[in-house]
């Protein structure tokens, strides 16, 4: 089982959290220790579900950057980093589904979805005159942007999320 | 007799390659004397001082003794003697140029006595790896006032040039046609020099003075390295300039000009309105600070594969392709192609050619068909691509494998007329194996139930000289044509903001198929050695095509496509006419 929230802070998680939070002042003491533990587990994943934001937005960072090396850094292992050489950019899609984080029951794991809108560069293929004076310009690239959806899984390893899987799917 | 035609065109001709010393020697008298002239010099300044600020440049302190000896001083160095000319264009503009002693720089300046600013152009030789070619650096400032205040304006590099074409005829009696397609680069055809029957491009700067006064230079870059500048007058069509190189001969062309010009017309500009933006093709990579004198130049010759015949037979033997699909996700010259025509498919007919053996063909489907040579018994299989640009006229285009020369067919069919033109591209010509060459076939279309005409045929075609036609092949891949001869055309390639980039230009034709619809090749000789066919349809304004190239990587005939747009026409056809000199009328 896997608990699933929103990772903004939006006024439905908030809700929900208050709603455990005021829970213990109406019930006896077995229902108090019960919410006691509710509420460290609710804590933790709130922590998690920080952690992840944070692991996810000093990623974005570093991709939207060009600071590749960085961002390999952020991940379990820095082969998986080279999701997609082409990606310029990457940008909330705000029109879209917000952004959800699932954290696995046992904590060390998390799945991420994120709508997003990925700006692609790709260079002209050298294999026309035109497309050799475009890039002896400082051209020759066309860049375009794609409304997708950033799967990412996270690994929880020593107390501290990384990056284990990321990948694209259409939106 | 005597013609204006050169024996070897600018891009075929071996220019020494000087050396430091050879420079040095033939500047000597010129730093002397100054630049000659066949207008009077004007003594504007002489008996007077000039001080001169640049940003980020130098300073220049002029004394100008007479109207042509002057001594100046360099960032308050000392001051050396140097002859100079100078020539006024209209009641403020002062265009001067002369050397420095001991060195193989100079300068060209203009100033605007009206507001007290000046553009400094720094000239040199032995600046790059081919020493005669003149190297330049532009700087803005102006004409320090003892007691004033420096003014804070400047003369600025524009584009507000871009799109201007001009007849000029200078005072030594050069006539020329300079075409501004490009704020980066331009075009030009030497009508006196050369007979006019090329065009050719160079790197050019365009500086902004005020709204009538423009400053322009431009470098033969691959060519002699010839340097010229002058600020002209657009709304009086007058200039006034320099030209500084070594000719053909090694001799140096040291002179200032004054010239007349007639206005060509104007062709559309891409950039957003507003954008007046000069130097759209930066000096420098993102980051990085540019070198003085700096500059993006195209050079074709320098970096073309140059090969053998024996290169060639063995590239084309190793591969040899035909419509191949590029991979990955960008399109290239194919993406707006369109799909190819059935319109062949399953047809049998012969096209036969005025001066050419005549092609039977058996086409198989939309992708393959089957042609021999009339009279041969067996069939050879060639992958083509065919579009049917106008109802009943269909360009397609395919290799004849086995050809000795490695021909490949550009052809035009019409068959509601029952004509086709083919550029018939082939390898093995005379300056490197690999660049191609074409001939020029025309002729009808034998089929059953189709009788052709027995006289009329395809004919060359003046109606699209001058014009300026862009294509967009795909995003981030659109380049303009100018037809700027009758036997050459000039491709310019776009930046990011849509300015005019770098250009190129190349030997041409142009076949009227149709009202509107045009056939045309050109040669990119001394460049990649390409052959590029296209049928331009300024209805539907598409253009389908084929390009044919041979290189290390061996031959291919590839496709080509592009959604078009008129930009404009030079009225340019007068200058080509040949007038009728006695006899009978």
């Amino acid at each position: 089982m896997s608990r699933k929230e929103k990772s903004a802070p939006t006024r439905r998680s908030f809700l929900k959290g208050g709603a455990l939070l005021a829970a213990p002042l109406a019930v006896a003491a077995p229902a108090a220790i019960l919410a006691d533990d509710a509420t460290k587990a609710r804590l933790a994943e709130l922590e998690n579900e920080a952690a992840i934001r944070d692991l996810h937005q000093n990623w974005m960072r570093r991709v939207n950057t060009g600071a590749s090396d960085e961002a390999a850094s952020l991940f379990v292992n820095a082969k998986a980093a080279a999701f997609d050489p082409s990606v310029r950019g990457i940008a909330p899609d705000h029109d879209a589904a917000p952004d959800a984080v699932e954290i696995g029951a046992d904590g060390t794991r998390a799945a991420g979805r994120y709508h997003c809108a990925v700006e692609t560069e790709n260079a002209i293929p050298r294999d026309s005159t035109l497309a050799q004076m475009a890039h002896a310009q400082g051209g020759g690239y066309v860049r375009s942007v794609e409304r997708r959806v950033l799967r990412v899984e996270y690994a929880k390893n020593a107390g501290k999320w990384a990056i284990a899987k990321a990948e694209f799917a259409s939106a | 007799m005597p013609t204006p035609y050169p024996k070897e065109q600018m891009h075929r001709f071996q220019y020494t390659k000087l050396t430091p010393q050879q420079i040095a020697d033939k500047l000597g008298p010129a730093i002397k004397s100054g630049p000659t002239s066949a207008s009077q010099l004007s003594d504007v300044f002489a008996g007077k001082s000039l001080s001169i600020v640049t940003d980020k440049g130098p300073s220049l302190a002029y004394k100008f003794g007479s109207a042509n000896q002057l001594t100046v001083a360099e960032n308050g160095g000392a001051a050396a003697s140097a002859g100079y000319g100078a020539l006024t264009l209209g009641s403020h503009m002062v265009f001067f140029s002369h050397l420095i002693p001991d060195t193989q720089r100079g300068y060209a300046v203009v100033v605007d006595r009206g507001t007290n600013l000046a553009t400094v152009i720094e000239l040199w030789f032995s600046g790059y790896e081919d020493n005669r070619e003149v190297q330049r650096e532009v700087y803005y400032g102006y004409v320090d006032q003892a007691g004033q205040q420096a003014p804070t304006a400047r003369h600025v590099a524009t584009n507000r040039c871009e799109g201007k074409g001009f007849y000029w005829k200078q005072d030594a009696g050069a006539e020329t046609l300079e075409f501004f397609p490009s704020a980066a680069y331009s075009n030009f055809v030497e009508l006196s020099r050369m007979g006019g029957e090329l065009s050719f491009c160079a790197p050019s700067d365009y500086v902004k003075i005020n709204d009538d006064y423009y400053i322009y230079t431009r470098t033969e870059c691959e060519f002699s390295g010839t340097f010229t500048a002058y600020v002209m007058d657009l709304n009086r069509l007058r200039q006034a300039g320099v030209r500084l190189g070594f000719d053909r001969n090694d001799a140096l062309e040291y002179y200032v000009f004054r010239g007349e010009g007639e206005w060509l017309g104007q062709h559309a500009q891409f950039e957003k309105f507003g954008d007046e933006a000069g130097n759209p093709v930066p000096a420098a990579a993102p980051g990085q600070t540019a070198a003085k004198g700096a500059r993006r130049v195209y050079r074709p010759f320098k970096t073309m594969a140059k090969m053998s015949k024996a290169e060639v037979d063995a590239a084309c033997a190793k591969r040899t392709s035909s419509f191949v699909r590029p991979a990955g996700p960008v399109a290239g010259m194919s993406g707006n192609l369109g799909p190819n025509t059935t319109y062949l498919a399953g047809r049998t007919f012969t096209l036969r050619y005025d001066h050419a053996p005549a092609i039977e063909y058996r086409v198989e489907d939309a992708e393959n068909l089957n042609w021999r040579k009339e009279g041969d018994a067996n069939w050879t299989k060639a992958r083509y691509q065919g579009w049917e640009s106008m109802p009943g006229v269909i360009m397609f285009g395919h290799l004849l494998e086995g050809m000795p020369d490695h021909d490949g067919h550009a052809i035009v069919a019409d068959f509601d007329q029952g004509l086709v033109t083919c550029f018939n591209g082939y390898l093995n010509t005379p300056y490197f194996a690999n660049e191609a060459g074409v001939k020029i076939h025309f002729g009808v279309i034998e089929m059953e139930g189709l009788i052709p005409p027995k006289y009329n045929r395809h004919k060359f075609t003046e109606e699209m000289l001058g014009r300026a036609v862009s294509q967009n092949y795909a995003p981030n891949l659109t380049s303009m044509h100018l037809y700027s001869t009758p036997h050459s055309l000039s491709w310019i390639i776009f930046t990011d903001k849509d300015a005019g980039g770098l250009q190129w230009s190349g030997p041409a034709a142009y076949v009227k198929i149709r009202d509107g619809l045009y056939f045309m090749y050109w040669l990119e000789e001394a460049c990649n050695g390409t052959l590029g066919t296209i049928l331009v349809n300024l209805h539907t304004m598409r253009d389908v095509g084929v390009g044919y190239n041979c290189g290390p990587n061996g031959l291919s005939m590839s496709a080509v496509g592009a959604h078009e747009r008129l930009a404009g026409e030079f009225d340019i056809k007068r200058f080509y006419q040949v007038p009728t000199t006695g006899g009978a009328v």
